[in-house]
C-alpha cells in the first residue's frame, strides 16, 4: 500500500535468495492442518527415535504427552470460533479501549435507568476502537 | 523603492531646517491643500468608517443565515470501516486466485440467492477462479434464449461461455417484492460503488452486533448494523461460521468468508488488476531504462563542450616594455 512496502517487494523480487510461495494444488483434500500435524509428527519421531538409543522409556512419555495435543487441534476444528470475535472481544477488554467501553457502560446504565437516549455513538466509538486494534491481528490468522 | 524614501527624508529634513521658509511660501502659493494641523482622527475617520461598514455586514450576513447546519448524525452516517491491511491492494500484489475461488464459491452459495453479478460472463472466470471445463459446466446449468427459429419462436439452450450470470430476479421489481420493498444492489461493481470499498463490504458483512446498542430503535423488518448509513439494513447476517465447505479445507470461519467474498468481489468490479498492475511495473521500467539512455545521450552530445579548455596566454611583460 505504501511507498515502501513497493520498494522492499522490489528488493525481495530482486534479490535470488528470495522465497517463491506458489502454492501449489494441495494433493491431500483435507488441507494445510493435518498436513503439518503429519509433519510434526514425522519430525517428533525422527527426534524421538535419535533419543530412544539412549532411553527408551522417555521416548514413548513423549509420544504419550503428543496424542493429548492432537485431539485438542482435533475438537477445536469441531467448534471453530470465528478468530475476529475472540480477537475484538480481546481489544474491547484491553486498557486501549477502555475509555471507549467506559462511556459506552455509563450510558447503558443511563438508559436502562429510563433515560431517553440511544447508546449508538457510544457504540461507534467502541466498535472502531476494537475493530482497529483487532484488524492486523485478524489479517494475520485468516488465510 | 528605496532610493525614493531616502530623497523623502532628505527632503524632510530639509523642511525642518528651514521650516519657516516654507511656511510662508506654503501660504503664499495656494490654500486648498489639506490643513497639516489636524487631528489623527479626522484622518483616520474614512479607514474607521469603512472598517465599521465592512464588519457590520459580515455581522449581518451571520446574523440573518447563520452557520451552516449540518444536520447529520453519527448513525445516519455510518461508522465509517476500518481500514485493512489487504494484500492485493499493494502495489505490487495480485489478487490470491486460490481466495478468489473460495470467494466465487461464498457468492454462488449464499449471496447468488438475492443478488445477481449480470456485468460478470462466465468466459471472465476461466483462468481467473474457474478452469474452462468447471467455467463450462457451470454455464451448462442455466438456461438462455436462443435467436428465434424458422417459426419464430424463442427457444431455451444450455448456457456458453460468453453468456452472463443469470440474475435470482425478472427485474427490480420482482426483486423488490420478494424482499420487503428493499432491492438487493446488482454486485459486479459493489467494491467500487460504495465508500471505503473492500474494507466498507468487509466490516458490513461480518459487523452485525448480536443485538443493538441499548436504546437504538430499529424498525422492523429491518436489522441493526453500524456501518449501514442510518444503521438499519434490510438484510440480515447471512455469514455464519462454517456455511460453506470449503474445497482446500479451509476452516470457514464467518470472517474467513467475509474475506474471500469481498476479494471475489474485488476482482468482478476491476478483473484487469493484475494486468493493470503489471503494465504500471512495465512502465516504470521502459521509464527508468529511457531515462538512463537519455542521461548518456546528453553527457555523450554535450561531451565536447564539457572537456574544452579556453586557455588565455597572456602577453609577455617583455615585450610590453619594448613597444612603450
Amino acid at each position: 500500500m505504501g511507498i515502501w512496502d513497493t520498494i522492499t517487494d522490489l528488493v525481495e523480487a530482486a534479490t535470488p535468495w528470495s522465497t517463491v510461495e506458489a502454492e501449489a494444488p494441495s494433493s491431500n483434500p483435507a488441507g494445510a492442518g493435518p498436513a503439518k500435524e503429519s509433519a510434526s509428527e514425522v519430525a517428533t519421531e525422527t527426534v524421538d527415535d535419535s533419543k530412544s538409543k539412549d532411553d527408551s522409556s522417555e521416548g514413548k512419555e513423549e509420544e504419550t504427552e503428543d496424542e493429548p495435543e492432537e485431539e485438542e487441534e482435533e475438537e477445536e476444528e469441531e467448534e471453530l470460533k470465528d478468530p475476529k470475535e475472540t480477537l475484538e472481544e480481546e481489544c474491547r477488554n484491553s486498557k486501549q479501549c477502555a475509555p471507549a467501553k467506559h462511556h459506552f457502560e455509563e450510558c447503558v446504565e443511563r438508559v436502562e435507568n429510563g433515560s431517553k437516549e440511544d447508546c449508538v455513538e457510544e457504540f461507534f466509538h467502541l466498535t472502531h476502537c476494537a475493530t482497529q486494534c483487532a484488524a492486523p491481528k485478524l489479517w494475520s490468522v485468516l488465510k | 523603492m528605496l532610493a525614493r524614501s531616502c530623497l523623502r527624508s532628505t527632503r524632510a529634513f530639509a523642511g525642518a531646517r528651514n521650516g519657516a521658509i516654507n511656511v510662508s511660501k506654503r501660504a503664499a502659493s495656494s490654500s486648498s491643500g489639506p490643513n497639516p494641523e489636524a487631528s489623527p482622527l479626522r484622518l483616520n475617520i474614512a479607514a474607521a468608517a469603512s472598517t465599521a461598514v465592512a464588519v457590520g455586514s459580515i455581522a449581518w450576513y451571520y446574523h440573518l443565515y447563520g452557520p451552516t447546519a449540518h444536520a447529520m448524525t453519527p448513525a445516519e452516517e455510518g461508522l465509517h470501516p476500518t481500514q485493512y491491511p489487504w494484500v492485493h491492494q499493494q502495489f505490487l500484489k495480485s489478487f490470491d486466485h486460490q481466495a478468489l475461488r473460495r470467494g466465487f464459491q461464498v457468492y454462488r452459495e449464499v449471496c447468488a440467492a438475492c443478488h445477481s453479478l449480470s456485468r460478470v460472463p462466465y468466459r471472465a472466470l476461466v483462468g481467473q477462479v474457474l478452469t474452462v471445463d468447471e467455467a463450462k459446466a457451470l454455464a451448462e446449468e442455466n438456461e438462455y434464449d436462443t435467436e428465434p427459429n424458422d417459426q419464430g419462436d424463442i427457444e431455451k439452450r444450455p448456457g456458453k461461455l460468453s453468456d452472463y450470470m443469470p440474475a435470482p430476479y425478472k427485474n427490480d421489481e420482482a426483486a423488490r417484492a420478494a424482499n420487503n420493498g428493499a432491492l438487493p444492489p446488482d454486485l459486479s461493481l459493489i467494491v467500487k460503488a460504495r465508500h471505503g470499498g473492500c474494507n466498507y463490504i468487509f466490516s458490513l458483512l461480518t459487523g452485525y452486533p448480536d443485538e443493538p446498542p441499548a436504546g437504538a430503535h430499529v424498525q422492523s423488518g429491518l436489522n441493526f448494523n453500524p456501518y449501514f448509513p442510518g444503521t438499519g439494513i434490510a438484510m440480515a447476517r447471512v455469514l455464519f461460521d462454517e456455511l460453506v465447505e470449503y474445497e482446500d479445507g479451509t476452516p470457514a470461519t464467518t470472517s474467513q468468508m467475509a474475506k474471500d467474498v469481498t476479494e471475489f468481489l474485488n476482482w468482478a468490479a476491476e478483473p484487469e488488476m493484475d494486468d493493470r498492475k503489471r503494465t504500471g511495473l512495465k512502465v516504470l521500467v521502459v521509464t527508468s531504462v529511457l531515462f538512463a539512455l537519455s542521461v548518456y545521450v546528453k553527457r555523450y552530445k554535450w561531451a565536447w563542450l564539457k572537456s574544452r579548455k579556453i586557455a588565455y596566454d597572456p602577453p609577455k611583460a617583455e615585450n610590453q616594455h619594448h613597444r612603450l
